[in-house]
């Protein structure tokens, strides 16, 4: 019988984190890069849960440092919601290959 | 524990957070007669919170409540974060024309507030958000900053590239606290400070993930290779007083926090971040130097120089802490010496940019710089002494800031196992100052040997002016008399030094409540050289 341990929790952890930067690698969706921005935040707060579960009983920091990487989550989500209308207003599009105006 | 025990101490922090909070209400009422009251506001805000700091003097360590922890790095921190934050306000006086000007102010003040509580940050979370609180406004000023599909372009490539090395900082964090068992840097114990990061060199696969994660996270606040990319579009697309805060506070927070998580580790780190380091300086000088001679526009050039600076003060950084030194010797002090006179510097150079227009649009390339110093001889003066000290010319601050650095790297100890690679890493960057010489000289050459192109036409007003003759004129005072500012980079290094770490006694923090004692503190005295403690070398 397998038992579920610390490294199973952290490979998730890293599978999510992987996944998170490959899809800001490749999507050119404002929103896609976002959701993988989220995705490896969230990698974070499995990895600080998971830690507090298994180095000890009665831990609590790792959690609530999950708890204020979920805030910034939801702050950065307002913050590129309000960007990406900025872009939206000048150039109508949220695809960032659209935006590259700046080239040296 | 009565209340003021907490807030006094913060006090700096807490002006600049109701400061920042009226900003934003004042912002509300957009009318015209209202918008000129929010500059004046930010600027009276950010002079309180610099005389706080002076009533405060150097904290003592004991004060202030858990989570953070009140040095004499916070003290210099403060001191020339909201110095130079001063010099932003002036440079930023009339951004954005638009209404927007109170969230502009607002954002500006969270931004140094950021960095104040970067400083004082002594737990993993509180530093992550300190850095975060530093980031989260840049993005809002660079889309304020004008009203032109390019700063909304500068705004989204610098807000994702952002993102993402924040959520990459909080992965690494978390391997952080997996290795160490608790989110705290320094613990209290017997009246002395602990570092809990302490892994030694011969750390696990987790601390050492955690450190390269970190490092990548923060390289892109400090425009380290590989996460330095975003820096040319950036600064193209912002507007240019935004600019010169672009280039200080996110790197000042940046350095900030590495040696903060740097000396947590008791700077006992393997070889792999070693060399991981050095290769990061190395291409971060070569990359900024090689690239900005092949730019057109000066806010490019400058970009890239950031890049390259980023570079030089990685030399500190890895030089790392050495007990007793003044900054000739001390690397963190060298770099601590360096990024303060690198804000100003590089600021004053935006400030010139921010103070014209040529042709109706906002100065930009080396044609609309042509002849300015026949127009205009003292901004021209101003703008030749920052662009000379960030070359690095006597009789400028910027060249005591390049020569601390690299003779910090060049006296290393012989036993040191670094020695050898670092004075490799030094003469590396004295060849890269050289290659940048010829940038910068286009620059000046622009401003002084061409005829004008395009009429330019002053736009900045008084306080846009007064900026650009603060940021130029302490380049020359400094380099007379270096003294000051050599000796508060020095003290601010002490609490790096395992051996004579001060004394601290009330912190307390969430995980531990054995780990701090009720008996009052005493610090060690700041005057390093009549301290004479043997210090230890930083050997990795």
């Amino acid at each position: 019988m397998l038992t579920i341990g610390l490294t199973h929790y952290l490979l998730v952890a890293a599978v999510l984190f992987c996944s998170g930067i490959f899809t800001m690698m490749t999507k050119r969706n404002a929103i896609g890069i976002l959701i993988g921005v989220e995705l490896v935040l969230n990698s974070a707060g499995v990895n600080l849960v998971a830690f507090d579960r298994y180095l000890g009983p009665g831990r609590v920091d790792g959690q609530i440092m999950a708890l204020f990487v979920i805030v910034l989550a939801a702050a950065e989500a307002a913050l590129a919601v309000g960007i990406c209308i900025n872009l939206y207003k000048n150039l109508a599009t949220v695809d960032v290959d659209t935006a590259a105006t700046l080239r040296g | 524990m009565n209340v003021e025990a907490y807030l006094v101490p913060l006090a700096p922090e807490l002006i600049l957070l109701i400061g920042a909070c009226l900003a934003l209400i004042v912002g509300v009422i957009k009318t015209p007669r209202q918008m000129q009251w929010v500059s004046p506001l930010a600027l009276v805000v950010v002079l309180a919170a610099l005389l706080a700091t002076w009533r405060l003097g150097v904290p003592d360590g004991s004060q202030g409540p858990p989570g953070l922890w009140l040095t004499s790095l916070t003290f210099y921190t403060r001191c020339i974060a909201l110095g130079v934050g001063l010099l932003i306000v002036l440079v930023n006086w009339h951004q954005p024309v638009a209404e927007e000007r109170g969230e502009y102010m607002a954002m500006i003040l969270f931004s140094l507030l950021g960095v104040l509580l970067t400083a004082s940050a002594n737990d993993l979370l509180v530093l992550f958000f300190a850095i975060e609180l530093v980031s989260v406004p840049t993005y809002v000023l660079i889309a304020l900053s004008r009203e032109d599909s390019r700063a909304s372009e500068a705004a989204v490539k610098y807000f994702f590239l952002g993102a993402m090395s924040a959520a990459i900082l909080a992965y690494g964090l978390s391997f952080l606290y997996g290795a160490a068992g608790t989110t705290t840097l320094y613990a209290f114990d017997e009246g002395a400070a602990v570092s809990k990061l302490a892994f030694g060199a011969q750390m696990g696969s987790h601390a050492l993930i955690g450190l390269l994660l970190v490092f990548v996270g923060l390289a892109f606040k400090v425009a380290a290779v590989p996460l330095h990319v975003y820096a040319a579009d950036v600064y193209e697309g912002a507007a240019s007083p935004v600019t010169g805060l672009l280039g200080f506070v996110p790197k000042f927070a940046g350095f900030v926090a590495l040696v903060k998580i740097f000396g947590a580790c008791n700077w006992e780190l393997p070889n792999t971040v070693y060399w991981m380091l050095w290769v990061v300086a190395a291409a971060t000088m070569t990359a900024g130097n090689v690239l900005a001679l092949l730019q057109k526009n000066v806010k490019r050039i400058l970009a890239y120089s950031s890049i390259a600076h980023t570079g030089y003060m990685l030399i500190g950084l890895l030089v790392g802490p050495v007990a007793g030194q003044g900054p000739m010797r001390d690397g963190v002090a060298a770099l601590f010496f360096y990024v303060a006179v690198y804000g100003a510097m590089n600021l004053g150079a935006f400030a010139l940019f921010a103070a014209f227009r040529t042709g109706g649009r906002p100065m930009e390339t080396l044609d609309d710089l042509a002849g300015i110093a026949a127009r205009a001889p003292l901004s021209a003066l101003a703008l030749a002494i920052c662009v000379f000290s960030l070359m690095g010319l006597p009789p400028t601050a910027g060249f005591l800031g390049k020569l601390y650095i690299f003779s910090s790297a060049f006296s290393l100890d012989e036993s040191h196992a670094f020695c050898g690679p670092l004075i490799v890493l030094a003469v590396i960057g004295v060849v890269n100052s050289a290659i940048g010489a010829a940038y910068y000289l286009r620059i000046v050459a622009a401003a002084y040997m061409r005829g004008e192109v395009d009429e330019s036409i002053p736009t900045g007003g008084r306080p846009v002016r007064w900026g650009l003759a603060l940021c130029s004129i302490p380049m020359i005072v400094l380099f007379a008399w270096p003294g000051g500012l050599a000796n508060q980079a020095r003290n601010a290094t002490i609490v790096l030094h395992d051996s004579i770490r001060p004394v601290h006694a009330r912190l307390t923090t969430t995980t531990d409540a054995t780990e701090h004692q009720q008996q009052p503190a005493a610090f060690r005295p700041h005057q390093a050289p009549r301290r004479g403690a043997p210090g230890k070398p930083a050997a990795p």
